[in-house]
């Protein structure tokens, strides 16, 4: 029994070594079958061994080496810490293992340079008999009935090798099994006297268990990658890593869970699916949303993570990544994972890596999709019944005539005349589209001798909900790596994006204003728009006067990462990587305006270029040394050197009026007035690494990381920081005292401390500088230029550096039924760059300084279960929460008026002990009704704010307070897979928590908010309701009132969203063989189907809450083809 | 093998300490280090300033910029009852944006540049920059004269406010309020320096440069402030005397052959500058259509949006007036202009201080105010026919009432008679006004005579009735800088200085409810929230009563 247990653990330990052959398995199949000529010439290569009472394990490893060969087992079946002495001298490999294996009563079948173990079975029945070294001595019993099936990975190709046991109740019961063979094809034989379940398992993969039925004879299983497996490899930065030995909080993203949906830009693979990771959609084609990676530590700096594509820094954007290109994503969330990246790695890192060749066979892969979007909500603008009553309580309220039968007098001129017509408009349909989304995605990839290739070729058409708000980008990618000599390998990864934004689209700022009288267009086909909806009111302006404009956006980003990498041949272990990366990114804007035909007594022309292009580069050099001291010890280090530069420039010319508009913008010494701008900018960074890993056990980890970086863009003194860190790993579930808890797989605690910095600021904030203006003197005279000082220098300003710890459990409870993370985290941001607002005295509105330090705290949770299996049948779900705390601890250190509390920082809003972003304001106590006692110069209708000092004044001093925050307290994503066989349902939900937005729309009129509601003109404006006498609204304010406060208005962003609904169809693969087809897969998802939230504007996930970025986020079904052959 | 990683380490952290690639130089930007080491660099810098000068008037379009210094006041009444001060509690407090554009104004654009300039051009490293002391000094004078100004303007708008006198290097939050007394004491310092170094003219290309007779016209302003009148006369005077200027009695310029008197030449869009022959010019702001820099604009550079904001502040709502069949009665004429009715002058202006000289007060003449209208829509039924008496509030109050013609102006070369905006240049200072001020110096003097002799110089040239010496008061100053000044004065600034603002608020706003509303409190604008928040290691006092 104890020795059972004991045995059990030198298994796991064996199955991270097997790891790696396990994952490679299906590719070497497929070799084996295509070169079996090889198989020979391996087996007969002569090699030398000596080895005393050694672990068969260990013989294993060293045959490995010597003779250039994979082992791959299923651990549970091979003796795997039984020991033996072998001495052989160049004897061919076949006959040593002949020797070696058969008395272990075990086989091997070559695949490739893949040795496949398995008991030694009869030819027969291959049913595993007693062994008595392996199965202590327990007798077998008599088989009465026979089951024999195929076992295949997901690509319906046999497995080889995968265990199947006969599930016991208990340590004391009969263990019986067997493995696959080279087709993935079993026999065995079991008893009948009681119900057995089958358990077939294999690394990498998820086991499965099957009840057998009676009189029950084929059983054909098809395993499933086990993507939460613990043996993972993960990409941790300058290297990989068995996800078992991490130490830091590294989380794997499964871009499994996108491929069924219309995932255009990566990080909407974010959204929800990790914990402490938020993504916030902007939801308009081709454009990124925002990422906060545990919340917002830095205020005035970039709160944007680090993007690490295929090892190296990437300055584009996300939405230049096609996402059927990427083979995983990785994000590093604790100070000792990123701080590697050091000055950049406060905000988290996202470690991106492309796909490679994987097969000799070529695997031609068609991925298309198509989808139809809708408004998920159209913010309420009044009707024209609603316009006509605000009309008419606007002047009621305001002590003006209200005569509803006099209406056509308090309406504008030219909108009577639509009134009397009844030809009203709806802006927001006015300004809609066809929208929808087309994406075309071809691959070509596969290995063959040295070279490893993958090839890529992608266009998505995305068109929005508003007018020509289009986004069509084109991408392709070519990776490409070669073994040139044993010891070194170049290779390269280089993509190609164009995204191109060209339309000039419909004004969401001017149709929210659109009057529901107001007239669009001069004639019915709708081709000539007028200037002004209500033209002798010139206010609003028509929202789709742009159809007379044109424009040309066009991004481009070339990104290539050159790489050589040499393992040192005469010290195994030691291995050294150059990077050469460029970036060139280039975009162009182009603008013209053509003549109004309408307005032939004007000329309305202009045109105007802009130019603009980045260069970037990055070298690094990279020494990474791994050795395997003893059984017991092993470590492996990191060193890098490393240089980095960034260069921007950019040019504008405008001009206007044109002398002749025939040409657009390509001929701008037409225009009267020409105007050129350029600017340019140039920082330049170092960095210097180091990292050590150590291994006791292989169950005591430990990491130390050391990071130095300069960086141009600080002040002169403060150019260079140190970012140190440290982190301990034990995996508590190999300790042989925790044997004795069998529903525990894994648990692992991983604690963490370190250091990590930001510099995400333009260059030259350190220093003052002067804009330019310009003025004419004289009349008739020329132009001037006017040199002003824009900025207030800070010789002081350096890194903000954020200190954090992070503890976590990791486990997996009932064998991968359960598992997870628990994780807490704790960073102390100090240094803060910020924007601080100055006294305006000081002749400037603000200045970039390092000040005082905010605190974020945060739980998270990431949650795997498989709820219930059963035959063909998987439910799963996978439920990630985090919950962030953010706050500041110091601002100034100043106490001005001696009270032994820190000042606050009241024009910043910058509160000691409270969130960085908070809403600062009156809070709202009701509205004033008729016959209540007023204060002076208010009406009834008129918001009430509450006197929090009850001086019965409403004063800004003593009556503001903090009301709220601006970033979520709490985050949550649950996705539920439901499989039945070939069929897949998924549905995720997302959540964000414990925020509110102002949304000053709310506000009666252009108040001191800056709403720019204007009720008293023909415009329209948001439809919340608005008290009346008649109607006396307890929460929204009348028509006269004028918020002589100033206060806004917040509502609550808390949204759930059904966020990404997908169904999908795996087809069977005898089919598809038929068709040569390898596989296919067909979808249909729906992405926002469903919010439920109060906040009024367009969509609480965007927040937007201004005119100007009205944009409602669609609803989008699509139908989609995965295809490869 | 360990402890040789462990050097490899340390020696490649250790290397990287004294690399230059990190330091600095900006490739697009200036900065002041570089630019004021050079006469032309001084000339940048002093351009800036007069941008931001310009900016007074015209770099906030909207009911909480400009306006604000007519609209609620003795002579300009919001026109619609949801426009700003009709309710004076609800409108000025101290987060009202009004409030707080002024004062962002003079210290981040005016004070700060003006003082850089100062700052720099006394700095022992500049010595070698110009020829003379006097070159010099024109350079600080002109920077000085503007200093004075945005003090002046401050302590007139704000009571006490932290004069600025330097360049800060880094943050401060201690800002104190000095008193009134020393901010007018640090404009009299700064504006007598510049009285003696300023040039006494500039050529054409230079116009709107400034001159020793606008720092000596705003000298005796700031005289009168600090109550020393004699030295008001003495300052006044010396532009009165110089020989340089006078009233403009015949006509001239570019409308001169058309029909018109002498006081519309002076507001014709080319008859501001001095070069059209208009010889009472003192200081004006530079406007000009389709020229980069031209106009005030949305964007630093560029043609901008902008131009002269009056047409759109105070001319009427036309294009909403309808004829009696309820049809549009107007279109819009080139003339006239697009208005969009915001300030609406009061009945004391339109009518009550023209009643002793209603028909021969040239300032009231058709041709400076507009007091008949005809129907211009040819759709309508009315077409051609005069506009009757109106009833409505909306049609006295915004659509049409007598129009100031003063705000009129071309139509600029790539807009079209709705833009609302014309491109003629801003008079800031100008003859009749030192008159006026030298005549409110006599009087407070109590040399009534005197003063009504200088009224008088003003009344003669628009051909109204001499006023007599027992006519004077403070009362009669500021009905007679109406008659003369309206709409080129800010009269905010005018009321609260003679500390007249509530008496005659209260007097002649048309609104009952501005009437009533307006407190004492109000002879002061407040400090503005945001000034004071931010303002943390010291307090920052409001004014009384906010």
């Amino acid at each position: 029994m104890e020795k059972l247990r004991h045995r059990k653990t030198l298994v796991l330990a064996l199955m991270k070594i097997s790891l790696l052959q396990a994952l490679l398995l299906p590719l070497f199949v497929g070799i084996s079958y295509a070169h079996n000529a090889h198989g020979q010439e391996i087996l007969e290569q002569k090699i030398s061994l000596s080895l005393d009472e050694q672990r068969v394990k260990t013989v294993l490893q060293t045959i490995e080496k010597a003779a250039a060969v994979k082992f791959t087992y299923s651990p549970q079946l091979i003796p795997a810490n039984q020991k033996l002495s072998i001495t052989v001298r160049n004897e061919p490999l076949s006959s040593i293992l002949t020797t070696l294996l058969k008395p272990l009563g075990v086989s091997y079948e070559l695949l490739g340079r893949n040795i496949v173990l398995s008991r030694q079975l009869p030819a027969t029945t291959r049913e595993t008999t007693n062994n008595e070294a392996f199965l202590n001595g327990v007798s077998t019993p008599v088989a009465d009935q026979l089951i024999s099936g195929v076992v295949t990975d997901e690509n319906k190709l046999g497995l080889p090798g995968v265990s199947v046991v006969i599930k016991g109740s208990g340590p004391s019961d009969r263990v019986r099994g067997t493995t696959t063979d080279a087709d993935g094809k079993y026999r065995l034989s079991v008893p009948t006297d009681k119900p057995v379940m089958l358990a077939f398992s294999f690394v990498g993969y998820a086991t499965q268990e099957v009840t057998v039925g009676q009189a029950q004879s084929v059983i054909n299983i098809t395993l499933l990658p086990d993507k939460k497996s613990l043996d993972e490899v993960v990409v941790v930065g300058y290297g990989t890593q068995s996800k078992r030995n991490v130490t830091g909080s590294v989380a794997k993203i499964d871009l499994g869970q996108i491929e069924n949906t219309a995932t255009t830009n990566l990080a909407q693979a974010l959204r929800g699916r990790v914990a402490g990771v938020q993504f916030t959609d902007n939801g308009r084609p081709g454009q990124g949303g925002t990422i906060l990676v545990r919340g917002q530590r830095s205020i005035a700096a970039g709160n944007n993570p680090l993007y690490i594509v295929d090892g190296i820094f990437f300055n584009g954007l996300l939405s230049d990544l096609n996402p059927n290109d990427i083979e995983s994503m990785e994000v590093l969330k604790d100070a000792s994972a990123a701080a590697i990246y050091g000055s950049r790695a406060a905000n988290g890192v996202i470690l991106i890596t492309t796909k490679k060749g994987t097969t000799e066979k070529p695997t031609i892969r068609i991925s298309t999709y198509y989808g139809v979007s809708d408004w998920s909500y159209r913010m309420k603008l009044l009707s024209p019944e609603r316009y006509i009553q605000k009309t008419l309580d606007f002047r009621s309220q305001n002590g003006q005539e209200a005569d509803p039968a006099k209406i056509e007098s308090y309406l504008a001129l030219s909108e009577v005349q639509n009134y009397r017509e009844g030809k009203t408009i709806d802006p927001w349909k006015e300004i809609s589209q066809e929208a929808g989304i087309q994406s075309y995605d071809l691959s070509v990839s596969g290995r063959s001798g040295r070279t490893n290739y993958y090839l890529s070729a992608g266009l998505v058409t995305e068109k929005g909900l508003i007018y020509n708000d289009n986004s069509k980008r084109a991408s392709f990618r070519v990776n490409v790596e070669n073994q040139i000599t044993e010891w070194l390998k170049i290779g390269l990864n280089s993509t190609y994006a164009n995204r191109n934004l060209s339309g000039q689209e419909a004004s969401v700022y001017n149709a929210y204003w659109t009057s529901p009288y107001g007239k669009l267009y001069y004639d019915e086909a709708k081709t000539q728009p007028t200037q002004f909806p209500v033209p002798e009111d010139q206010l609003i302006g028509n929202p789709m006067y742009g159809l007379f404009n044109k424009n040309e956006e066009v991004n481009q980003n070339l990104f290539a990462n050159f790489f050589a990498l040499v393992q040192v041949p005469f010290l195994t272990g030691l291995s050294y990587r150059l990077n050469l990366s460029p970036n060139l990114r280039w975009s162009r804007n182009y603008n013209f305006n053509r003549q109004d035909p309408n307005r032939p007594a004007v000329n309305t022309t202009s045109a105007s270029k802009f130019n603009q292009q980045n260069y970037d580069w990055v070298v690094e050099n990279i020494l990474t040394y791994d050795k395997q001291l003893n059984e017991n010890n092993g470590f492996d280090v990191t060193l890098l050197y490393g240089r980095n530069h960034s260069q921007a420039e950019s040019t504008s010319a405008s001009a206007s009026p044109l002398a002749s508009d025939a040409l657009g913008w390509n001929n701008l010494n037409l225009g009267q007035v020409q105007v050129t701008q350029s600017g340019g900018s140039v920082s330049d960074g170092i960095s210097t690494m180091a990292r050590f890993n150590y291994r006791f056990k292989n169950r005591y980890l430990a990491t130390f990381t050391v990071r130095r970086d300069g960086s141009s863009v600080f002040a002169a003194n403060n150019k260079y920081a140190t970012f140190p860190s440290g982190a301990l790993a034990w995996i508590i579930s190999d300790e042989p005292f925790m044997k004795t808890v069998p529903v525990l797989n894994l648990l692992k605690l991983r604690l963490s401390y370190g250091s990590v910095g930001n510099q995400a600021i333009n260059p030259y904030q350190s220093l003052a500088l002067s804009s330019i203006n310009q003025y004419v003197f004289g009349d008739g005279g020329s132009t001037s230029t006017g040199i002003f000082t824009s900025s207030m220098a800070n010789k002081d300003l350096k890194w903000e550096t954020t200190v954090a710890a992070n503890a976590a459990l990791d486990f997996d409870l009932f064998k991968g039924r359960i598992g997870g993370t628990v994780e807490y985290y704790t960073m102390n941001t100090r240094d803060l760059i910020l924007r601080r607002a100055l006294p305006t005295n000081t002749g400037f509105t603000s200045i970039l300084s390092n000040l005082g330090a905010t605190n974020n705290q945060g739980i998270e949770l990431s949650l795997n279960t498989v709820n219930l299996r059963k035959n063909k049948f998987e439910w799963s779900s996978n439920l990630v929460f985090s919950s962030n705390k953010n706050k500041i601890v110091h601002i100034y250190n100043s106490d001005t008026n001696g009270d032994g509390r820190e000042d606050d920082d009241l024009g910043n809003r910058w509160f000691i002990g409270k969130p960085v972003s908070v809403v600062y304001d009156y809070s709202f106590d009701g509205i004033y009704q008729q016959g209540e006692s007023l204060p002076t110069g208010y009406k009834p209708g008129w918001v009430r704010v509450n006197d929090l000092n009850g001086d019965g004044k409403f004063d800004a001093a003593n009556d503001r307070s903090v009301i709220g925050q601006i970033q979520p307290k709490l985050r949550w994503g649950i996705t539920n897979v439901f499989r039945y066989g070939d069929l897949s349902l998924s549905v995720f939900v997302n959540a964000m928590q414990g925020w509110i937005q102002s949304l000053s729309v709310l506000d009666i009129r252009n108040a001191p908010t800056g709403a720019g509601n204007y009720p008293e003109r023909p415009a329209n404006m948001i439809d919340a309701g608005w008290w009346t006498p008649e109607n006396p609204s307890t929460t929204r304010p009348g028509m006269s009132y004028t918020n002589p406060l100033g206060h806004n208005y917040y509502m609550s962003r808390d949204f759930v969203r059904i966020q990404d609904v997908s169904l999908s169809y795996e087809f069977p693969k005898p089919l598809l063989s038929r068709l040569k087809v390898s596989s296919l897969r067909v979808y249909a998802s729906g992405r926002n189907l469903g919010t439920f939230t109060k906040w009024l504007g367009p969509d609480p996930e965007s927040g937007y809450n201004s005119q100007g970025t009205f944009y409602p986020t669609p609803r989008t079904v699509t139908l989609g083809l995965n295809l490869s052959f | 093998m360990l402890s040789g990683v462990w050097v490899l380490l340390l020696s490649l952290l250790g290397s990287a300490c004294t690399d230059d690639f990190l330091n600095e130089v900006p490739v697009g930007s200036l900065n002041p280090d570089v630019v004021l080491t050079t006469k032309s660099g001084f000339e940048n810098y002093m351009t800036a300033l007069h941008v931001a000068a310009r900016e007074e008037f015209a770099g906030y379009d909207a009911l909480h910029g400009h306006v604000t210094m007519n609209m609620g006041t003795d002579v300009g009444t919001p026109a619609l009852p949801t426009y700003n001060f009709v309710d004076y509690n609800v409108t000025l407090t101290p987060t009202y944006q009004g409030v707080q554009y002024y004062w962002d104004w003079a210290y981040t654009r005016m004070l700060s540049r003006a003082n850089t300039i100062i700052t720099y051009a006394e700095r022992p490293e500049s010595s070698g920059i110009w020829a003379t002391e006097a070159e010099k000094n024109a350079v600080i004078a002109e920077a000085k004269f503007f200093r004075a100004y945005t003090h002046n303007l401050l302590a007139n708008l704000y009571g006490g406010v932290p004069v600025v006198e330097q360049i800060f290097s880094g943050p401060k939050t201690d800002f104190v309020r000095n008193t009134r007394k020393e901010v007018y004491e640090s404009a009299r310092k700064d504006l007598e320096f510049a009285s003696q170094w300023l040039p006494k003219t500039v050529d054409k290309a230079r116009e709107g440069r400034i001159v020793k007779a606008a720092a000596d016209h705003l000298l005796a302003e700031v005289y009168i402030s600090l109550g020393d009148y004699d030295k008001a006369i003495a300052s006044a005077s010396g532009v009165i005397d110089s020989g340089l200027y006078k009233l403009m009695t015949t006509r001239f310029g570019s409308d001169k052959d058309l029909p018109g008197d002498v006081f519309s030449d002076l507001f014709k869009d080319s008859n501001i500058n001095r070069s059209s022959g208009n010889q009472e010019t003192i200081y004006v702001l530079q406007v000009e259509d389709q020229t980069p820099g031209g106009t005030p604009g949305t964007g630093v550079i560029g043609s901008g949006t902008g131009g002269n904001h009056w047409l759109r502040a105070w001319g009427p709502f036309y294009a909403n007036l309808r004829d009696p069949a309820g049809k549009s009665g107007m279109v819009l004429v080139d003339s006239m202009g697009r208005g969009v009715g915001w300030i609406r002058p009061t009945n004391y202006f339109l009518y009550d201080i023209w009643k002793s000289d209603f028909i021969n007060d040239m300032r009231n003449s058709t041709y400076n105010i507009r007091r008949t209208f005809k129907y211009t829509n040819r759709a309508s039924a009315y077409f051609g026919q005069t506009v009757g008496k109106l009833t409505a509030e909306v049609d006295t109050m915004q659509s049409l009432y007598p129009t100031i013609r003063k705000i009129e102006g071309k139509v600029g070369k790539t807009t079209d008679n709705t833009y609302g905006k014309t491109f003629k240049d801003y008079p800031v200072m100008r003859l009749a006004e030192t008159y006026l001020l030298r005549a409110e110096a006599y009087l407070l003097k109590g040399d009534k005579q005197k003063a009504a002799d200088d009224i008088n110089v003003v009344r003669t040239r628009a051909k109204a009735k001499p006023a007599m010496a027992s006519d004077m008061s403070l009362d009669y100053v500021l009905d007679e800088r109406a008659r003369e000044l309206i709409v080129e004065e800010q009269r905010r600034r005018t009321l609260i200085r003679m500390g007249k603002l509530v008496e005659r608020v209260r007097k002649y706003s048309i609104r009952a409810s501005t009437r009533t509303t307006i407190q004492d409190k109000h002879a002061l604008f407040p400090i503005p929230q945001s000034a004071m928040d931010a303002n943390f290691s010291a307090k920052l006092e409001q004014n009384p009563g906010y």
